[in-house]
C-alpha cells in the first residue's frame, strides 16, 4: 500500500508543475513580484524581493498557476506564512477535481494586520516564508517555499 | 466593487462560506469578469484550460469565486464543480448569435442538474459594446429566462472589458444568496 501511494505521488508530481507565483496589492491589482524561474522544482527555496511598501497595503493577494497532465481527484493545498519558522497565518483550500491537461490558478486574498500590529520591514526582511504544500487527498505531492525580502 | 468589499457587505453572517460558480461558453468573458472583480488588469486574458479561483477571507467569512474554462472539450468536467454552489453566474457573449442556441442548451443542462437545484442564477449579457449585440432583455427572451420558476434569476447587461455592469450584477448576488 505504501509503495502504491509512493508511486502515485511520483506519477502526479511528474505530471504536475507550478508555473508561476505572483504577489499583488489586492486593492489595485498591481503586481509586486512574479516568480517564474524554476518555480516548479521541488526542494528549492525561492527568493522574492518585494518593495517595502507592500507592507502598507490593506490587502495582499498571492496567486499560483499550476498545470497537471494527470487528472487529480481530490486536490487540496495548505498554505502557511511563517516568521522565523513560526506560523503567522494558514490557509487550507480544497480544489477537489483537477482536469487532465489543465492549467489552473488559485489566488488567496487576505487583509493585512492593522498597522499598529505590523512588524517593520527590517524585522520581517528575510524571515518570512510562504510555504505551500500540495496534496491529493492525504498524499503529499510537493511543497513550494518562497522567502520574502523587503527592499 | 472589489471582492473584499463584496465580502464586507456579507460579514454580518460570520463563519460562512460563499461559493460563486462562473460558467458559460468559451470566449464569453468569464475570466475577464473575474479579473474585474479583483481590480486586475485585463490584458493577457487567455482561454482557460482548467479553472481560476479567487478566495477572499475577512472576519471569518470566506468568498470563493470559481471560473471554469468553457471550451467544448472541457465542459463535461463542469459537473465536478457544482457542489455547494450558492450562486450560479452564467456569462453570455451577447454578440455571438451563432452560438445562442448552444449557450441555451448548456444553460438548461445546468439548471436541470440536481446539485444546482434552486441555486439563484445571474446571467451576464456581456459584450454590450459590440455592434449587433443583443439587448439584455432580448437575450433573456431568447434564452427563455422568464419561464424559470424554480429559482431567483436576474439578467445584467455588462461590458466586462470596460468594467461596466459587473458591479451591478454582484450587488444582485449579495442580495440573493441564501444562508443554508
Amino acid at each position: 500500500m505504501i509503495e502504491d501511494a509512493k508511486k502515485r505521488a511520483e506519477e502526479i508530481l511528474k505530471a504536475f508543475q507550478v508555473n508561476w507565483i505572483c504577489l499583488r496589492d489586492a486593492d489595485t491589482g498591481k503586481v509586486f513580484w512574479q516568480g517564474t524561474e524554476d518555480i516548479s522544482l521541488p526542494d528549492i527555496e525561492h527568493e522574492a524581493r518585494v518593495p517595502k511598501n507592500i507592507l502598507k497595503c490593506r490587502a495582499v493577494s498571492r496567486e499560483f498557476s499550476f498545470s497537471s497532465k494527470e487528472q487529480i481527484k481530490n486536490f487540496r493545498l495548505e498554505q502557511k506564512v511563517l516568521f522565523k519558522g513560526r506560523c503567522l497565518e494558514e490557509w487550507y483550500f480544497e480544489f477537489g477535481f483537477v482536469m487532465p491537461e489543465s492549467t489552473n490558478t488559485w489566488q488567496s486574498i487576505m487583509e493585512a494586520a492593522p498597522e499598529s500590529q505590523m512588524m517593520p520591514a527590517s524585522v520581517l526582511n528575510g524571515n518570512v516564508v510562504i510555504e505551500t504544500k500540495f496534496f491529493d487527498e492525504d498524499l503529499h505531492i510537493c511543497t513550494s517555499r518562497v522567502r520574502l525580502f523587503y527592499v | 466593487m472589489g471582492l473584499l468589499s463584496i465580502l464586507r457587505k456579507l460579514t454580518s453572517n460570520p463563519d460562512r462560506e460563499l461559493r460563486l460558480l462562473l460558467l458559460g461558453l468559451d470566449n464569453a468573458g468569464k475570466t475577464t469578469i473575474l479579473k474585474i472583480l479583483a481590480s486586475e488588469e485585463i490584458t493577457n486574458v487567455t482561454p482557460t484550460a482548467g479553472f481560476n479561483i479567487k478566495s477572499v477571507i475577512s472576519d471569518g467569512f470566506k468568498l470563493n469565486v470559481w471560473d471554469i474554462g468553457g471550451q467544448r472539450k472541457i465542459r463535461p468536467y463542469w459537473k465536478n464543480y457544482f457542489e455547494n454552489t450558492d450562486v450560479l453566474i452564467y456569462v453570455v457573449d451577447s454578440a455571438d448569435k451563432k452560438r445562442l442556441e448552444e449557450t441555451g442548451i448548456e444553460l438548461y443542462e445546468l439548471l436541470n442538474d440536481d446539485k444546482l437545484r434552486n441555486v439563484p442564477l445571474l446571467v451576464y449579457a456581456n459584450k454590450q459594446d459590440l455592434p449587433d449585440s443583443l439587448l439584455a432583455s432580448d437575450l433573456a427572451q431568447a434564452l427563455g429566462l422568464p419561464s424559470i420558476k424554480d429559482r431567483a434569476w436576474q439578467i445584467q447587461a455588462c461590458t466586462a472589458s470596460e468594467g461596466r455592469g459587473v458591479r451591478e450584477g454582484m450587488e444582485w448576488v449579495c442580495k440573493n444568496f441564501k444562508l443554508k
